[in-house]
Order: structure tokens, then C-alpha cells, then sequence
């Protein structure tokens, strides 16, 4: 019972847990202390320069300034994007891993189908996308004037980019989720569903009561992963309008007053601390409400 | 229990992490966009490398390149590490990133010095390029020879601070004007506009030729803000813009007062009536195609696009004349535009000798004017000939009374709202792409932005 020998030896694994730890505390866990930290000071992004603690006022100037109807806009934004894409996301991806399961015939050539666009990355995606949805020339305005006899600005207009965008990221990730579902799926054991059979059940409630309770594990893993991703997405919005015409999210003005807005970090800082809380509130929820759904037979 | 704690605790950690690269790391994510283009390996034995960051702009490129092989073969113990980067945004994250870890020796700024506080700003937010040289991050040039080469007026305006040279601008461009198809005015009888009556005359006279009168790339907004800089530096103040700007910040003047909706609503007119169908979903990258093309008569452009345009089609005959915003033909008479590619020299980078060589290098005039002529820009330093027609006929006559565009002049409030940031007053937000109906009503949000983002 001693894989590393006795006395000072005993030490060893604890020793190489250190490495990735402190590459964890270095490269993670202290940059967003720091960020908690510099989110109350009027730290520069310039060497040399002073930094002094200044209270609250990055978050009033999140909450209680000029632009800070844009702010709530961006947090309420923010939580749209989160519900529909966690919503319709999971709620295709398991339509579809449920009809992939079926063994029907070349379940391999859709299963890459829908995982493509995982693999494309989210540059090509929104090139793909700007050209589909080119106002002037796209395929996808053709569609609607021949369909309609109407034409869209898509990604340049005020009403309608923001839904495009969701549209967009759900297409994109439609087949990670997908993949998830099916391994759940996969592992249900067949015997279940024969036992099912013996006493009668039909196929809704077989999925309801066999199926459903069973992949759980991969609808928790599922939330949470669109919750927290849904709600930290900007690149998507950087690549399509740049957060123009109504388009920001929280985690979009983060990048943009960090990278793009003066060289104070305290304000972005505070935005992030306010992004965090927000997404940890809705982590915790949807934690206790899926795990409460798994079981074990 | 425990494993519930636990949990919950990987999942706060995770998201706090996600949530941390979206934010404080002080420009970590910067730095991975660029490097990638040095055209050169650091392998250059004994020779001492100069490195300069610049955007990408492929005329500009092109004579930097010629630039720095000619000043390499005439200094065999120098190097040079030329690195682009995307412009705009993305080059602004790159200079940062290089400034801050002293990784630079001369650095591109997209225009002259803009936007100090004054007295009359309080809260005004301190620009980059000034906290750099209060942080010694910036070499002062004033003792320097080759300083002497530039127009004195020019380095007064864009290159100096507190009494020092700290800065080179290299060009100015026109941005307030419109490029017309000589062709097309020639067919229908139609001259260059010198007052708005005559100007809106000609789009209706276009019109009803069937011909669109004025393309823009919408999709990208900053576009849109051109011909509003002709507007503004003609309409604002009588015509003293810097008056009206001082005059918004005491209270003196106002984004609703007649002035103010007088620009927003002279600029909702050519929006509703005289420029291309679906305009808000060009961009900025296949306009100059739709104008060489014949599509529309005029293109709403700065005057560095030129060179574009005449690569988009070799053949077309075409001009340059400011937006003519009032009925004064005089006063209309003369472009408004701003600085364009500025030198600073790093103190604390890596060679900073060698950086001031190739500084005393490029301001050769014969080594400037390759620039100058592949950049398309309105020379900084006198007697420089640069054999362009456009440059001589078309920008020349319009020169006299040289204004810097209101992006330039404006020095924002912190934290102002939407419709008034980015020192623009965003047309692109009236109807009918945007909410709203009338310029009135724009205007009078953005006095309310105005004054909410009022230092406390």
C-alpha cells in the first residue's frame, strides 16, 4: 500500500501535485483574485504608473453613470443570449443525438455533420456567416426576397443582429452538445429498455423513464456548459458586429474596456467581478435543480 | 455533503477563471495577435535590430519595406524587424502590449497628438500616447536633427507636448470629401457643387438620370462620420468648431442647440434620400468597388482610399471635392481631415540609437518622399514633389484653410453614452435603420447623454 516506498518517499506524489497547482494558483486562480482585487484601485496599464484604492467607484461607474442604461442593455443582453442558447441548444442536441441513436443508417456521416462546425472555429464561422448573410449579395436574402419579397440588414440592423447572432452561436455549438447526449446515451444499458418492453412501455415512456433519467449526468454537463460558455461569449460578437447595433454582452464590453477603452483596468476589473457574480448565481441554480434529477440504478 | 461543497467550488472556480480571461490580465491575450508577421528572424549574428510595429496597410507596407532594406544597405550593422498587426483596434492592443514590455524601438500611432485635457475638461480621461511620455516611456526628440526636415507647423500641431518634440507625423489626408466619377458628371452636364442648394441639385438632378448619387459603407459606421466632419467644422460655432467644442463642455453651446441639429439633419437628408439602397450592410472593404464600378456617382471616402480606387479600376477618371455644407461657397471651400501614421521612438526599448538612425534615415527627403507617394498622404515636410495628380489637382486647391476633423478636436467625457462615444455623433442611429425619426430627437438624447456623463 505504499506505490512510492516508505519514510521521505511518501512525499513524492504530493511533491508533482505541486507542479500543476502552483501552475493553477500562477496562471488562474491568482490573476482573478488580482482582477477582485484591482477592481477596487485605478490601476494602468502602464509600468511605473501609481495605484491607489479608490472604494467602490468602478462599480458606480458601472451601475450609476453616463452609459450605464448600456450596461444594464449589455447584462440584460446577456442573460437573453444565455436562456435561448441553453434552451434551444441542449433542446436540438438531444432531438437530434435521440434520432442519431437509432442506428440508422450512416449515423457516422451526420454525427461529423453536426460536429463540424466545432471544429471550424468561430473565424470561419462568422466568415461563413457574414457571407450567408451578406445584406447586398447573400444566398440568404435571395431566400427572402423570393420567399417574402422582403430583405434583411442582418448582422447591420438594430432589431434583428442580435437574434442573428444567437442563431449563429447555436448552429455553431449545436454539435458539441450533441456528442455529450450521445455518449450518455450510448451508455444506457440495453436491458433496460427490454425489461421496458416486457411490462409494456411505449416509446415516450421509455424515454421519459428509462432514457431521460439515465443521461441526467450529461444534461448537467450539458447546462452548465452552455450557461457558463453562453454567458462568457464575445469572440462570436466581436467576429460578426463588433458590438454594434445593440449587439453587447457583458463579456463583450469586458474585452472592449480592456483592450480597446482607456488603460484604467478597474473599470473592466469591476465589469468582470459583476459578470462573475452573475454567472455564479445562475451556475449555482441550475446545479441544484439538475442534480436533483440524477440517478443511479 | 462534501461532494456537493466540492462541486460547487470547481464550478466557481471555473467560471471565475473564464470570467478572468475575459478581463484582468493586462493585455496577455494582445500580444498573441501579432508577432507572427516580422519579416525578418532575430538570427542576424552581430547586428543590432531595430524594431518597428506598425498596421497593416499593403501601399504603406510596401514602401516601408523598400524603406528599410535601402537603410539596412546603408548601415550593413543594422537590422530591422518590421512587424504588422490588423489596424485599428487591434493594432492599438498591440502597441500597448509592446510599449508596456519595452519590446519596441518605434511605433505607428493612427494620428498626430489629440485629445489632452485642458482646464476647460475637467475629468477628461489622460490619452495613451500621453501617459506613455509622463511614464518615460517616450523618447524626446527636440534636440534631434532630422526634426528639422518636417514642416515646423505641422510638428507644432501633432508631434509636440509641453514645449517637447516627441512625435513625427508623417501625412495628413482629406476626410471630409466626396470622390466623383468625372465620367458620369461629364455625361450629364454636372459640375462640382460649391454650396448645399447646388449640391443637393446635383443628387436630385442624379436621380432623376436614374443614377444613385452617393455610395458609403454603413456596415463598418465610422464611414457615415465623414461627410459629418465637412458639416460640423463648417456649421459648428459659425464655422470655429474648436469654439463650439469648449462652448458644449461650460454649457454655452449644446448637441441640441440649432447648430448641433442643423449637422444631424443636413446628414438624415443625404441618408433618406441620396445614398445607395441598403447602404448600412456595405463594407468598408468593397466600397471602392461599387463606386469604380459605375454603381454610384460619388463615394462618401477619405482621401487615402484614392489609391484603392484607381487599383479597383485602372481606367476611371475620377476626383475629390469637400462636402459643401452651407451656402457660403468660400467657407465650403476646404478640406477637413486629420494627421495620419505618426512616429514616436521608445525610450526604454531595446535599441533606442538605432531607432533615431533609421528616424534620421526616413526623414531624408528623398527616402520620405517614396513614402509619402506610396502612402497617398499630403506631405509633412516642404518642397517634396509627389508626382500625384489626385495630390496636385484634386487635394492642392482645397488646402488653404486645413481643418483637423471634429474626431480630432472632441475631447470626450468619460463614460458618455453610446450615441456621442468614439467622439462621433452617430448618425447611423436615425431612422431608418435606427429609432430614431427625426435628427431632434437624436440630438436631444445626446445632450441628455451630454450632461448625465458630467463629472461628478
Amino acid at each position: 500500500m505504499y506505490p512510492f516506498g516508505k519514510g521521505i518517499y511518501r512525499y513524492v506524489p504530493f511533491l508533482l501535485l505541486l507542479i500543476p497547482l502552483l501552475l493553477y494558483v500562477v496562471f488562474y486562480f491568482g490573476p482573478s483574485v488580482l482582477t477582485v482585487i484591482y477592481s477596487f484601485t485605478d490601476v494602468k496599464n502602464v509600468p511605473g504608473s501609481s495605484m491607489s484604492f479608490v472604494g467602490l467607484d468602478n462599480y458606480r461607474d458601472v451601475f450609476f453613470s453616463g452609459n450605464s442604461g448600456e450596461r444594464w442593455r449589455s447584462i440584460i443582453n446577456t442573460l437573453i443570449f444565455m436562456f435561448i442558447v441553453t434552451i434551444v441548444q441542449n433542446g436540438v442536441a438531444l432531438f437530434v443525438a435521440v434520432l442519431i441513436n437509432q442506428r440508422l443508417k450512416g449515423d457516422y456521416f451526420y454525427r461529423a455533420v453536426f460536429f463540424l462546425p466545432v471544429v471550424l472555429g468561430v473565424a470561419v464561422v462568422a466568415l461563413i456567416w457574414g457571407m450567408m448573410f451578406d445584406p447586398m449579395s447573400g444566398p440568404v436574402n435571395m431566400l427572402y426576397e423570393w420567399l417574402f419579397g422582403y430583405k434583411d440588414m442582418f448582422f447591420a440592423s438594430f432589431s434583428h443582429a442580435f437574434g442573428y447572432i444567437i442563431f449563429v452561436q447555436i448552429w455553431m455549438y449545436m454539435g458539441y452538445s450533441m456528442l455529450i447526449f450521445l455518449s450518455g446515451l450510448q451508455s444506457v444499458p440495453k436491458d433496460l429498455y427490454e425489461a421496458g418492453y416486457i411490462d409494456g412501455t411505449n416509446k415516450w415512456q421509455s424515454f421519459r423513464h428509462i432514457t431521460f433519467p439515465l443521461i441526467a449526468p450529461s444534461f448537467t454537463v450539458n447546462m452548465l456548459l452552455s450557461i457558463i460558455g453562453a454567458m462568457s461569449t464575445f469572440d462570436i460578437i466581436l467576429a460578426t458586429t463588433d458590438g454594434k447595433f445593440n449587439t453587447r454582452t457583458m463579456a463583450y464590453d469586458v474585452y472592449k474596456e480592456t483592450f480597446r477603452g482607456s488603460l484604467e483596468m478597474g473599470l473592466p476589473s469591476a465589469l468582470s467581478v459583476v459578470q462573475f457574480l452573475i454567472i455564479l448565481v445562475f451556475v449555482i441554480v441550475a446545479l441544484k435543480q439538475t442534480r436533483k434529477r440524477e440517478v443511479e440504478y | 455533503m462534501v461532494k456537493k461543497i466540492s462541486a460547487l467550488l470547481l464550478t466557481g472556480a471555473l467560471t471565475l477563471s473564464l470570467a478572468a480571461c475575459g478581463g484582468g490580465n493586462n493585455g496577455s491575450n494582445a500580444s498573441t495577435s501579432e508577432g507572427t508577421n516580422s519579416n525578418t528572424t532575430k538570427s542576424s549574428g552581430e547586428k543590432k535590430v531595430v524594431k518597428i510595429l506598425h498596421w497593416k496597410q499593403e501601399n504603406i507596407n510596401k514602401a516601408m519595406k523598400e524603406i528599410n532594406d535601402a537603410f539596412e544597405a546603408a548601415n550593413p550593422d543594422y537590422k530591422v524587424e518590421y512587424s504588422t498587426t490588423g489596424p485599428d483596434d487591434e493594432y492599438k492592443q498591440a502597441q500597448r502590449a509592446r510599449i508596456t514590455a519595452n519590446d519596441v524601438d518605434i511605433m505607428a500611432d493612427l494620428s498626430g497628438m489629440r485629445l489632452s485635457p485642458q482646464d476647460w475638461t475637467p475629468g477628461a480621461k489622460v490619452p495613451d500616447w500621453q501617459q506613455w511620455i509622463d511614464s518615460g516611456l517616450i523618447a524626446d526628440l527636440s534636440g534631434q536633427g532630422f526634426v528639422k526636415n518636417w514642416n515646423a507647423n505641422d510638428i507644432e500641431k501633432a508631434g509636440t507636448y509641453n514645449g517637447k518634440v516627441y512625435a513625427i507625423p508623417t501625412g495628413k489626408v482629406a476626410m471630409s470629401g466626396l470622390f466623383y466619377n468625372k465620367q458620369i458628371f461629364e455625361d450629364n452636364g454636372l459640375k462640382v457643387p460649391t454650396t448645399w442648394t447646388e449640391f443637393i441639385q446635383l443628387n436630385e438632378d442624379l436621380k432623376a438620370k436614374g443614377i444613385t448619387p452617393i455610395g458609403v459603407a454603413g456596415k463598418d459606421v465610422w464611414p457615415l462620420k465623414l461627410p459629418v466632419f465637412a458639416l460640423q467644422a463648417k456649421i459648428l460655432g459659425g464655422g470655429d468648431q474648436q469654439k463650439w467644442i469648449e462652448g458644449v463642455w461650460k454649457g454655452e453651446t449644446a448637441y441640441n442647440d440649432v447648430e448641433a441639429v442643423e449637422v444631424l439633419d443636413k446628414m438624415k437628408t443625404l441618408q433618406d434620400n441620396y445614398m445607395i439602397d441598403g447602404f448600412m450592410g456595405i463594407d468598408y472593404a468593397s466600397a471602392p468597388a461599387i463606386f469604380a464600378t459605375g454603381k454610384v456617382a460619388m463615394l462618401a471616402d477619405g482621401s487615402w482610399d484614392a489609391p484603392t480606387i484607381a487599383t479597383a479600376n485602372p481606367d476611371l477618371k475620377f476626383g475629390y471635392f469637400p462636402v459643401p455644407a452651407t451656402e457660403d461657397a468660400a467657407k465650403n471651400a476646404s478640406f477637413v481631415g486629420k494627421y495620419d501614421v505618426t512616429w514616436y521612438v521608445a525610450e526604454k526599448g531595446p535599441n533606442k540609437e538605432g531607432a533615431l538612425k533609421w528616424m534620421e534615415f526616413f526623414s531624408q527627403p528623398e527616402n520620405y518622399t517614396k513614402f509619402v507617394k506610396a502612402a497617398g498622404f499630403i506631405p509633412t515636410q516642404d518642397n517634396i514633389s509627389t508626382d500625384s495628380e489626385f495630390i496636385d489637382k484634386e487635394l492642392t486647391p482645397y488646402l488653404g484653410d486645413f481643418e483637423l476633423a471634429y474626431e480630432i478636436m472632441m475631447i470626450n467625457r468619460t463614460n458618455v453614452g453610446e450615441h456621442l462615444a468614439a467622439e462621433g455623433v452617430h448618425t447611423e442611429y436615425l431612422a431608418p435603420g435606427g429609432e430614431f425619426k427625426t435628427a431632434q430627437e437624436l440630438a436631444d438624447v445626446q445632450q441628455k447623454e451630454w450632461e448625465a456623463a458630467a463629472p461628478k
